[in-house]
């Protein structure tokens, strides 16, 4: 039987994320990969009402704490051949996400005859 | 990026900065965020404690079996939950109730994003897969010393790994099920003992009960194991004794109270297991006459291993084992309804009592995969569907 571990590696407490929930998925503006590419300024109004900027579009949303939390889980490097009786597969808890922003309206488009370059 | 070009972005915007708390997060994508390493579990309550303390979780499942995670205690089933949303996993990113109890908090955060997905793992709680542990263990039954199997191969032999490492439920769920069915360790293995080798060490029991004239609530260890010492195993002695008796200290000494209902239940099935059906008054009556001194034998002993027949002229009773019967809930029913066409629920609640998950009722479960109909004014329940 396939046995997989989850553990957390028990190195002290586990990190805490936050969790970003949009809508639509995300493109990169130009075509290439996502990675080191902006995706935006994550201010939080005075009421705590979180405010996402993405290109062109305003994204209002709410703070959420999650009912049942997630952990993050990455998979630990490829195992040479396991012997019978040992787990096949290991996962880490990285970290545990308690809390979500979800922006669920309609993002606002910013519009503006001029677009600044930022 | 600078305070500088994220004030630009505001202005862009039309947002008030006085309207908005002084720090920022800049998100941008890490080095590592479209490799996918990164994936999501969401946790029922208690999960999240356990892995908090450092405890490990476990997913286990042959190739034809549905996976499922067990912790120390508890299984679930797992499948993977689709969102048409993006979910973006970001460390470090704070709430505003974080950001206004740290006054010294950045003004500008560059938060990196770990990576993202539109699906995550969901778990829901359910009955550990136990039916496999049984038929593992009655591959080798003990039969005791004297039997001769026992010298030759250890390959249907089981230690606790070999269970964990085959049976999908949590290391608890197997050791509470192991003494559910009044497994015994014997040599490092787990053994069930084989029917007539139990019914053995238990009529040894009962005639020394019986001889000695003691009390059913009062039975000494110690006496037991040196008048039966020589006939069998201390240790068989003593398992039999925890198997079908409440164990007790009194005075220094241990005792047992021996447990009526199991015994003549046993009794029954010993009965029961010669014949496919009987007539009920002279089973009734061979059980009375078969069980110790001073025990009553009642049919309801009898619920989830023997079924009475009403409709038969004279009333029989067979025997129908519920750990024989399909682990799963349809098929369980299906089984239950190919036996029997309409089914009361007093008759058939011993063999369905074992499906209901946590908080569920028997009621709810008769609603699910059966329809009511009433039958000479009683309600009986039969199958949704045709059986063939």
């Amino acid at each position: 039987m396939v046995q997989i571990v989850i553990s957390s590696g028990g190195t002290g407490a586990l990190a805490r994320w936050m969790l970003v929930e949009l809508q639509g998925e995300v493109e990169p503006r130009q075509s290439g990969s996502l990675a080191e590419s902006l995706l935006g300024d994550l201010h939080y109004t005075c009421e705590g009402i979180p405010v996402l900027i993405v290109g062109h579009h305003i994204l209002y949303g709410k703070v959420v704490q999650l009912e049942k939390p997630f952990a993050v889980l990455v998979k630990q490097g490829g195992a040479s051949q396991p012997s019978p009786g040992e787990p096949q597969g290991h996962y880490t808890v990285t970290a545990l996400i308690k809390t979500k922003l979800l922006f669920k309206t309609r993002p606002k488009p910013i519009i503006t005859h001029v677009p600044k370059k930022v | 990026r600078s305070r500088a070009e994220v004030d630009a972005t505001l202005q862009t915007a039309k947002l008030n900065s006085a309207e908005l708390l002084p720090a920022v997060h800049c998100l941008s994508f890490g080095p590592q965020a479209s490799a996918g390493e990164c994936c999501l579990l969401q946790l029922e309550p208690g999960l999240c404690a356990e892995l908090e303390a450092g405890r490990s979780l476990i997913i286990r499942g042959e190739k034809d079996e549905k996976a499922v995670l067990c912790s120390k205690d508890k299984t679930y089933d797992m499948k993977i939950a689709d969102t048409s949303n993006m979910l973006l996993f970001i460390p470090g990113c704070k709430t505003p109730e974080e950001l206004n109890a740290d006054p010294a908090s950045c003004n500008i955060i560059h938060s990196q994003i770990a990576g993202f997905s539109n699906n995550y793992w969901e778990l829901r709680r359910c009955r550990p897969k136990l039916k496999k542990l049984r038929k593992l263990l009655m591959e080798d039954p003990y039969e005791g010393p004297s039997s001769q199997k026992d010298q030759t191969s250890t390959c249907s032999k089981y230690t606790t790994e070999d269970l964990l490492s085959l049976i999908q439920a949590s290391e608890e769920e197997i050791l509470h099920q192991l003494q559910v069915i009044d497994a015994c360790k014997i040599e490092g293995y787990w053994r069930i003992l084989e029917f007539s080798y139990e019914m053995k060490l238990l009529d040894h029991v009962t005639q020394l009960i019986d001889s000695e004239s003691w009390s059913l609530n009062k039975v000494p260890l110690r006496t037991c194991l040196e008048e039966l010492g020589s006939l069998e195993p201390r240790e068989m002695i003593e398992h039999i004794l925890l198997s079908y008796g409440r164990k007790y200290v009194d005075d220094g000494e241990v005792y047992f109270e021996m447990c009526e209902d199991k015994i003549c239940r046993a009794i029954a099935q010993m009965l029961l297991q010669n014949a496919v059906k009987f007539n009920l008054s002279e089973f009734q009556e061979v059980w009375q006459q078969s069980v110790p001194e001073g025990m009553t034998t009642r049919l309801d002993q009898l619920k989830g291993l023997a079924l009475v027949d009403k409709s038969s002229r004279p009333e029989t009773i067979f025997l129908l084992k519920v750990e024989d019967l399909p682990e799963d809930n349809q098929e369980r029913f299906n089984s239950l309804f190919s036996i029997r066409e309409k089914w009361t629920e007093v008759d058939i609640t011993p063999y369905i009592q074992d499906l209901c998950a946590e908080k569920q009722t028997v009621g709810a479960l008769l609603t699910k995969y059966a329809r009511s109909s009433m039958l000479n004014g009683v309600k009986v329940y039969n199958s949704r569907r045709p059986i063939s």
